[in-house]
């Protein structure tokens, strides 16, 4: 009791912000470094052939553009071809028919990079009908 | 010379500390410390593709991750075929062969080990599938 007679007489109790102010920066600091920012990703849709349905639409629409990918690089209508060939070519094509079934057809060692990158053409050229054949 | 008075450099702290509070609530806020994907996949770029926002990828979304040496796995979590079979059985039982399925495999893996995870799907009746590319770099991985 006689403690709390002797505080607080006429004075004003300051409360010292320079610890609350240090730690809140030290925080800040840390949440600022540990920001990271994510990358944006892109999503690339193709279908997986299936068989049941397969036959009965391919008579009706457009002949099938076939696009191989191997180990090596790419092969579009049987011709070995770099991916501004492949390009080029889905261009014209997409010029005449964007509904035009697109086979991607790859080898067992083909590295996926190829396959997101033939994807990704035709996404560029907005064709439609993608189909993923496993060799 | 003369002692600066108590009273002549008292500063108002108030508005500092209130800028300061917000921002570090925005930090924690966006603040995401578990690493729920495999750091180690390496993407390929595909510029054009459809973007990945919040509003494309609904909750029932299942995101596969095919590592460089055909490791899969699910949130970092290291699967094996058959189990990635049950998962997906699961989830057409539950939500129809509808939900998106993203592939995310790392640019070098050899196509058997992708379409290992293909056939998976389709064994369970999901046909349509989605693969993961990076439009744009923002974590400044361009070297890599």
């Amino acid at each position: 009791m006689a403690y709390k007679k002797k505080a607080n007489r006429g004075e004003k109790v300051e409360l010292s912000m320079t610890p609350m102010i240090d730690v809140v920066f030290q925080l800040l600091i840390f949440f600022v470094v540990t920001l990271k920012q994510e990358d944006i990703f892109a999503k690339l849709t193709a279908a997986r052939p299936a068989p049941n349905q397969n036959k009965e639409e391919a008579t009706k629409q457009d002949p099938p553009i076939t696009v191989a990918v191997g180990r090596e690089g790419f092969f579009f209508n049987d011709r070995l071809c770099t991916l501004d060939d492949l390009d080029r070519g889905i261009a014209r094509i997409s010029g005449y028919s964007k509904t035009a079934m697109v086979v991607i057809k790859c080898t067992q060692d083909s590295p996926h990079k190829f396959l997101i990158n033939v994807l990704d053409i035709c996404y560029k050229h907005k064709m439609e009908n993608l189909s993923i054949f496993s060799m | 010379m003369a002692k600066p008075k108590s009273e002549e450099c008292a500063m108002d702290m108030t508005p500092m500390i209130d800028v300061v509070f917000q921002l570090i609530i925005f930090f924690v806020v966006t603040l995401k410390m578990t690493d729920d994907t495999n750091k180690d996949i390496i993407l390929e770029e595909g510029k054009d593709g459809e973007t990945l926002t919040q509003d494309n990828m609904p909750p029932t979304t299942l995101e596969i991750e095919v590592d460089e040496f055909g490791k899969i796995s699910i949130h970092n979590a290291k699967l094996s075929p058959s189990d990635l079979g049950a998962i997906l059985r699961n989830r057409v039982n539950k939500y129809g062969n509808e939900f998106p399925v993203l592939i995310r495999a790392d640019k070098r893996t050899q196509h058997k080990d992708v379409k290992r995870v293909m056939d998976v799907c389709t064994t369970a009746g999901v046909w349509k599938l989605s693969f993961v590319a990076i439009q744009e770099y923002k974590a400044g991985k361009k070297g890599r």
